[in-house]
């Protein structure tokens, strides 16, 4: 690692001991063997890592951002807005937001906590519900990836909730995760452990103001769910268009769970994500639902992995995509199957709008089936908006703007009807209107922010 | 060109000219191993012109670059330096049917090709060891202007067409295997169809492996000038030996304005064969090219077959199917790359896994840019027979252009237990209703061979699924 010159609070050794010396001895040592994988393993290349072969980062120097950036003034803004976007969507749900500095509210939990439903920052959970931050933890290693590396080493604050087991947690939480500044880098970090029998509803919010210096989010949840819990998990990703987006979002799936994600993703300039739905016990369900919209030189990369370990499991994933300008949509998702889980039923859509000439949309579903009793299956779809459908809109008095707001409209909707929340669903219908018609994806007013 | 052939069942029963059956009577083969010594020593034995050993040479530079690809299935079984990179059995080409060895005329017998060759056939080139032994043409596809042999007389006779050409479909450098073929390749057919020419029968060769290590490069080439048709076929048998072989073949194809070209393989190497083949094709304005495609044996076969669609409505056809038994795996496909606008593709796979086989489907679907208009649907179907096998898809879709439509399918099941219950309710065994399945889930393929090809490939099945119930 470059030693010389580097910024105060960059991505770093000294960051790393800065976190270790306040963390419990063996977060601690995590944390380090976290920050040794990292800078032992390559940075992902196009012509050597099959999964990054149409996504290019090699503009991205993780040296250059800022995790520690000290008192910066603009974090109430920063939580204010986000605490507005908690409003509209779900207004009863508890509130816990992270800046760079750690968690800053922690608000709405009385009835959770009276439920006996843990809600605190990751790293008070790692001292107070040490085992279950541990069992999480294991499911993302500290040399996983490069990035999932990174993110073990210099993650900070994070949501944890810990629902016992039969509990059914009262209200939603909502988990935002925002930065602002040239430079920036948030390690977003949620994790979420059910016991038996519980249920639960999480939105992740992650947003940035829109106009300011390049930035890096680096994140990870983490969904543990207990034998025959619920979990509904939505996910809204509205970074500025200058951020590098890297993320993992892992559920592991115990017997009879059954997990419900959804998620929207507008933001960055480029996105690496990896969903993976991990189905550990017998009749385990995960519906993954996402919703993408691309404009303007994005870059949007979606990787799902939907593991049936165990026998009669089920996968549904459907990934509906718009791309504008030059906007470039890749998404590879893969079903696997093992050979003890026999009576599978894994699927697959991607569907991809090419709105304009320079967009591009890559699809590659694999699947790789070692059982025989199974059902798996996956489409793949890539088309245009019908010169007569715009014509029939505009015929009858709508503008074209608007015309190709109904038509993306229309195009997304059966998956937005899947969302698990509703509230979600209108607010990302609304967001994506927005998009449409030209407005920035990035997700808090920059008033003051920056 | 050689002289025109008629075979009667009685002349195969003659006396014949090399006597040998298991004994190797090779008479040249170059040393084991690669080197430029090697490459060169085929080129000089083959009398070639000097740009072919340059172009040979260059090859192997390419070769010796490129690393082996780590993105599909298990090649560290290969040992290059143990291999015969040429082997040239007889002294000169064969010049009737009665000349052909008699080891293969019977491999050739059990399979029907001579009937097969009597109805319907307009040439044959078996392939014995690196060079044609056997081959012969109609004298109305001479009238023709149609030239059908081997490449190694295409380049000899017909050296304009043939260097105009030759590596420009796949050149030396495409990637590993392709470069290993170009530098010491060997046999295969070249095809010449002049302007306006319909082939109204299929052209077919038989190729074989059959010395123990011996590599086969073969090298086709073929040329449909416009509006033209020819239908190639080509299938494999080899029997089965201790040690393990490679066969590595580049098959290009031409298809020139509004010509027709079908190209039909039926792959029945022996379970020790790595197969690993690039086979590509350029169809211009208007062409049509297909590619049928049947992989039955080999330890393991990678092959996708490919069309780069470069004219205005230029259509590209993949129908393939596969079969994986025990120790084979099959990773297959296609790849269309849509280069100018409103052309068309359109690929079918089926394949079958059984007793711990592994079937892949690997594709590529890329429409460039520039090109609108674009159609392409792929269909990839996979049947697991048995709890141990296993079946994976591999789709590749890069849309770079808007205006496109593309749809891909694929599902992976089992033989539905209705099914078979359905079938032994009317008196079938279960053996036999799982056959009857079996060819029922490749009938998509089946029915696009000639009739003594589906009878061929119909008892291939029924060989490999003895046993797969009970």
């Amino acid at each position: 690692m470059a030693t010389q010159l580097q910024t105060p609070g960059a991505i770093g050794p000294e960051a790393v001991t800065t976190r270790a010396a306040n963390a419990p001895a063996w977060l601690a040592e995590r944390r380090r063997a976290a920050w040794e994988a990292y800078t032992a393993l390559p940075m992902p290349d196009r012509t050597r890592d099959e999964d990054w072969r149409r996504t290019d980062i090699r503009g991205l120097e993780p040296d250059e951002y800022v995790v520690d950036p000290g008192p910066t003034g603009h974090g109430a803004g920063l939580v204010e807005a986000m605490r507005e976007m908690r409003d509209r969507i779900a207004p009863d749900a508890a509130f816990v937001a992270s800046t760079r500095n750690g968690v800053r509210a922690l608000e709405g939990a009385e009835a959770l906590r009276a439920q006996g439903v843990t809600v605190c920052s990751l790293e008070d959970a790692a001292v107070h519900d040490e085992a279950a931050v541990r069992r999480a933890l294991a499911h993302v290693p500290v040399d996983g990836s490069k990035f999932t590396a990174l993110w073990n080493a210099l993650w900070r604050g994070g949501c944890f909730v810990h629902v016992p087991t039969g509990v059914e947690a009262a209200v939603p939480i909502v988990a935002a995760h925002s930065a602002a500044g040239d430079h920036a880098a948030i390690l977003p970090a949620t994790v979420v452990v059910l016991e038996a029998g519980a249920s639960l509803t999480l939105v992740e919010l992650e947003a940035s103001p829109a106009a300011q210096g390049t930035m890096l989010s680096d994140a990870v949840s983490i969904l543990h769910l207990g034998e025959g819990s619920r979990l509904d998990h939505c996910l809204l990703q509205r970074w500025s268009a200058s951020t590098w987006h890297l993320a993992t979002h892992r559920g592991v799936l115990e017997r009879d769970s059954r997990l419900r994600f959804f998620a929207a993703t507008f933001g960055s300039r480029l996105q690496k994500v990896y969903w993976d739905a991990l189905l550990e016990g017998q009749g385990a369900d995960a519906t993954l639902t996402g919703v993408c919209f691309g404009g303007g030189d994005q870059h949007l990369d979606h990787q799902s992995l939907q593991a049936h370990r165990a026998p009669a499991t089920r996968s549904d994933l459907l990934l509906k995509v718009a791309v504008r300008d030059r906007a470039q949509s890749v998404y590879g998702g893969l079903i696997t199957v093992d050979r003890a889980a026999q009576r599978t039923d894994g699927y697959v859509q991607n569907r991809n709008l090419m709105l304009s000439r320079g967009a591009r949309a890559s699809g590659i579903p694999m699947l790789e089936i070692k059982a025989n009793d199974v059902r798996c299956s996956h489409g793949v779809t890539a088309g245009h908006i019908d010169t007569e459908q715009r014509f029939y809109l505009q015929s009858r008095g709508v503008d074209p703007e608007a015309a190709d707001r109904l038509i993306v409209r229309g195009f997304m909707q059966d998956a937005l009807d899947r969302s698990p929340h509703a509230g979600f669903a209108e607010f990302v219908g609304g967001v994506l209107d927005e998009v449409v018609a030209g407005h920035s994806a990035a997700g808090v007013e920059a008033e003051g922010l920056s | 060109m050689t002289m025109a052939v008629t075979v009667e069942a009685h002349e195969l029963t003659k006396d014949y000219k090399f006597g040998f059956h298991d004994i190797d009577v090779s008479v040249f083969r170059t040393e084991k191993g690669l080197s430029p010594e090697v490459v060169a020593a085929i080129s000089a034995h083959k009398n070639e012109p000097e740009w072919m050993l340059k172009f040979r040479l260059k090859a192997l530079s390419h070769f010796r670059k490129r690393v082996m690809p780590s993105w599909g299935a298990d090649l560290s079984g290969i040992d290059f330096d143990n291999i015969y990179y040429y082997v040239k059995p007889t002294e000169e080409q064969s010049r009737s049917w009665d000349d052909v060895p008699d080891s293969i005329r019977q491999t050739f017998d059990r399979l029907g090709i001579p009937e097969a060759e009597r109805k319907f056939l307009a040439g044959v080139s078996a392939q014995y060891d690196s060079e044609v032994v056997y081959h012969s043409i109609r004298e109305d596809l001479d009238k023709l202007g149609v030239l059908f042999g081997d490449c190694d007389t295409g380049l000899r006779d017909h050296p304009e067409i043939f260097r105009k050409y030759f590596g420009t479909v796949i050149p030396a450098n495409d990637n590993k295997f392709a470069a290993l073929n170009s530098a010491v390749w060997s046999g295969g057919s070249f095809v010449y169809v002049p302007k306006g020419v319909r082939v109204d029968i299929p052209l077919q060769a038989y190729f074989r492996i059959n010395s123990d290590n011996m590599g086969q490069f073969e090298r086709t080439l073929i040329i449909a000038e416009e509006g033209s048709y020819v239908h190639y076929i080509e299938g494999c048998t080899a029997p089965t030996y201790s040690s393990d072989s490679l066969h590595s073949a580049v098959v290009e194809i031409i298809a020139h304005k509004d010509a027709h070209v079908r190209y039909t393989t039926i792959q029945n190497w022996s379970n020790n064969v790595y197969n690993l083949v690039t086979k590509r094709a350029v169809a211009y304005e208007g062409a049509r090219v297909e590619w049928i495609d049947g992989n039955l044996g080999s330890k393991l076969t990678m092959k996708y077959p490919s069309i780069y669609l470069m004219g205005e409505h230029a259509h590209g056809e993949v129908l393939s199917a596969a079969f994986a038994g025990e120790g084979q795996h099959q990773d297959a496909g296609s790849k269309c790359i849509h280069v100018a606008s409103n052309t068309t593709s359109n690929v079918v796979s089926r394949s079958i896994s059984k007793g711990g086989g592994r079937t892949s489907y690997r594709g590529h679907i890329k429409v460039h840019e520039k090109a609108t208009g674009v159609r392409s649907s792929v269909r990839c179907d996979a049947l697991l027979l048995d709890e141990e096998s296993q079946s994976d898809t591999y789709p590749y879709m890069d849309i770079d252009s808007p205006d496109v439509s593309i749809g891909h399918e694929a599902t992976v099941s089992k033989i539905g237990d209705e099914q078979i219950f359905y079938l032994m309710s009317r008196g079938l065994s279960e053996s036999d209703a799982t056959a009857l399945i079996v060819n029922g889930f490749f009938e998509p393929f089946v029915k696009e061979l000639p009739m003594e090809y589906a009878v061929e490939l119909n008892r291939l099945l029924a060989v490999q699924m003895e046993g797969s119930v009970g």
